[in-house]
């Protein structure tokens, strides 16, 4: 119980560091990221977003932004967003579950 | 410089739109009405955005003449014979189970603007408080001298999606061997800017198999193309001495064509065809001039909502509407249906409106498993829809970063046609 429960208070730490995202703005920004990465069922070519740790969806994100991974498509989608904007999808796509194939 | 922050923008937007416009659905009943004329790209987003995100409070009707749409998008990939048939198309049942679209299937002949009606080809008529036209394109048949609609079934355009494609691939397969297939690609601003040269590449793909001592001859109207480098490149690669591009400059214009000798007729020679595609030039379908929104071809619109500049009560989506940076494109068409959607949400609910976003990627294959793509974000100008940034693929890349794209271009259709239709 006691070990549940300090995992319980690492990750909401670790949330809180990085702020609750809006989850209704992550809804609407998150219409420009559907248009491709499919919401249920196996994406093929393009990989599920769903489910992820803010972190690392934050982190990942950043990483196109800083042209450190190289998709251009990606690097051009993430470089507008900012980190209300990132936290904001993280949150929403964290609210939808992991993908199921 | 002093920014307003989002939370602020969609306060006051939200503000404003409720004030202005919460009496007209009061004035006409509990649940204000939303219809939408067009279930392409654009049309179809936009009545399944709005019905699902309003949860019933929005009722949405979608008037689209075809149980069964065929996307434009890999239509191309279907004449390669890489895709069947029935993979490129889609039935409107899912909006309907799913989110509640009232789906209509009728062509929508009028618009009164002032009543807010739209007339059914059936005599019915739907009122609406928002009225989203999504119509696609028309052909300027005269553009070309020459060509016409009954043109069309031996020198197929096949720009909009179904039959005019069977009828292009069939054509197409049973040329004979050493034949010349010849490409009209349209003047600008058309549909897919990129589709007449991924068409010449695919078709190079299929003759490269079937008749490998077959021509094309590519007659564009214009100077310079989309994707030029990487389609040539391309054309030199996959299909050597096949394809020939004669800009205008060269061919000197099209005087006329003849669908009953397939001769093409230019300043520079006649040319003569064992199978055609041409492609006239384009206009908004032709509701939009019907309902009185077009300026010259195309429907103005307000880029921070799409509503028309001619009538606010109306937004125009994709082809039809002057999207100014952004191509005409299917993945243009389902962006803007989502700024549009969360605009008309917020006008006639009170929900919350964010800033307008845009985005846009076309694909296009030049050669198996040999995927390029172009692409930009966009931001809602006062009076354009503007580039934030933008990029294309680049010459000379290797053949595992082509494959990646190709594969990311099956991705994107299973992405865009489930946020279409599921």
């Amino acid at each position: 119980m006691r070990t549940l429960f300090s995992i319980a208070l690492t990750l909401a730490t670790s949330v809180s560091a990085y702020g609750a995202g809006d989850v209704e703005y992550g809804a609407y920004l998150s219409s420009e990221c559907v248009t491709c990465h499919k919401i249920s069922g196996s994406a093929e070519g393009i990989p599920p977003i769903s489910g992820w740790e803010t972190e690392a969806f934050v982190a990942v994100l950043n990483s196109y932004k800083n042209n450190e991974r190289d998709n251009p498509t990606m690097q051009v989608i993430a470089e507008r967003l900012d980190m209300e904007q990132m936290e904001a999808l993280a949150a929403y796509f964290m609210s939808l579950g992991a993908e199921e194939d | 410089m002093t920014k307003i922050s989002r939370r602020q923008f969609s306060g006051l937007l939200g503000a404003a739109a409720a004030g202005a416009l919460a009496a007209p659905s009061i004035a006409r009943g509990a649940t204000p009405k939303v219809v939408v004329i067009g279930g392409g790209a654009g049309g179809a987003t936009a009545a399944r955005y709005i019905a699902k995100d309003s949860k019933g409070a929005i009722s949405v009707s979608l008037i689209e003449p075809t149980k069964r749409y065929y996307t434009c998008f890999f239509s191309n990939l279907y004449l390669a014979g890489l895709r069947d048939y029935h993979s490129i198309g889609h039935t409107y049942d899912q909006l309907a189970t799913n989110h509640g679209v009232n789906i209509v299937h009728d062509w929508a002949s009028s618009v009164d603007k002032g009543a807010r009606t739209v007339t059914l080809a059936s005599g019915a008529s739907l009122s609406y408080d928002r009225l989203v036209i999504a119509p696609g394109i028309d052909m300027k048949y005269d553009s070309v001298p020459g060509y016409s609609v009954e043109a069309q079934s031996k020198m197929p355009h096949a720009w909009k999606s179904g039959t005019q494609v069977q009828l292009l691939k069939a054509q197409v397969e049973a040329m004979a061997q050493g034949g010349t297939f010849i490409m009209v690609p349209p003047p600008n601003p058309y549909r897919c800017p990129p589709g007449p040269y991924e068409r010449v590449s695919m078709i190079a793909h299929i003759l490269k198999e079937r008749n490998p001592t077959a021509k094309i001859i590519v007659l564009d109207p214009k100077e310079k193309f989309s994707k030029q480098a990487l389609f040539m490149e391309g054309w030199e690669e996959h299909y050597p001495g096949m394809v020939e591009w004669l800009p205008l400059s060269i061919h000197g214009g099209i005087t006329s064509v003849n669908p009953d000798t397939m001769e093409i007729e230019t300043d520079l020679e006649t040319f003569s065809a064992d199978a055609a595609s041409i492609v006239p030039a384009q206009k908004a379908g032709a509701i939009a001039a019907i309902a009185g929104l077009t300026d010259g071809d195309w429907c103005p619109i307000v880029p921070a909502t799409m509503q028309s500049k001619l009538d606010e009560n109306i937004h125009v989506l994709g082809d039809a509407s002057v999207a100014s940076a952004m191509p005409k494109s299917g993945f243009s068409a389902n962006s803007q249906a989502k700024v549009a959607a969360n605009a008309i949400r917020g006008a006639l609910t009170g929900s919350r409106v964010f800033e307008p976003r845009f985005a846009n990627t076309c694909w296009s294959l030049i050669g198996t498993n040999d995927g390029v793509k172009v692409g930009a974000s966009y931001s809602a100008g006062a009076e354009k829809i503007e580039v934030v940034e933008g990029f294309i693929s680049q010459t000379g890349e290797d053949a595992d970063l082509r494959k990646a794209t190709y594969e990311e271009s099956e991705g994107w259709y299973a992405g865009i046609t489930a946020d279409m239709f599921s």
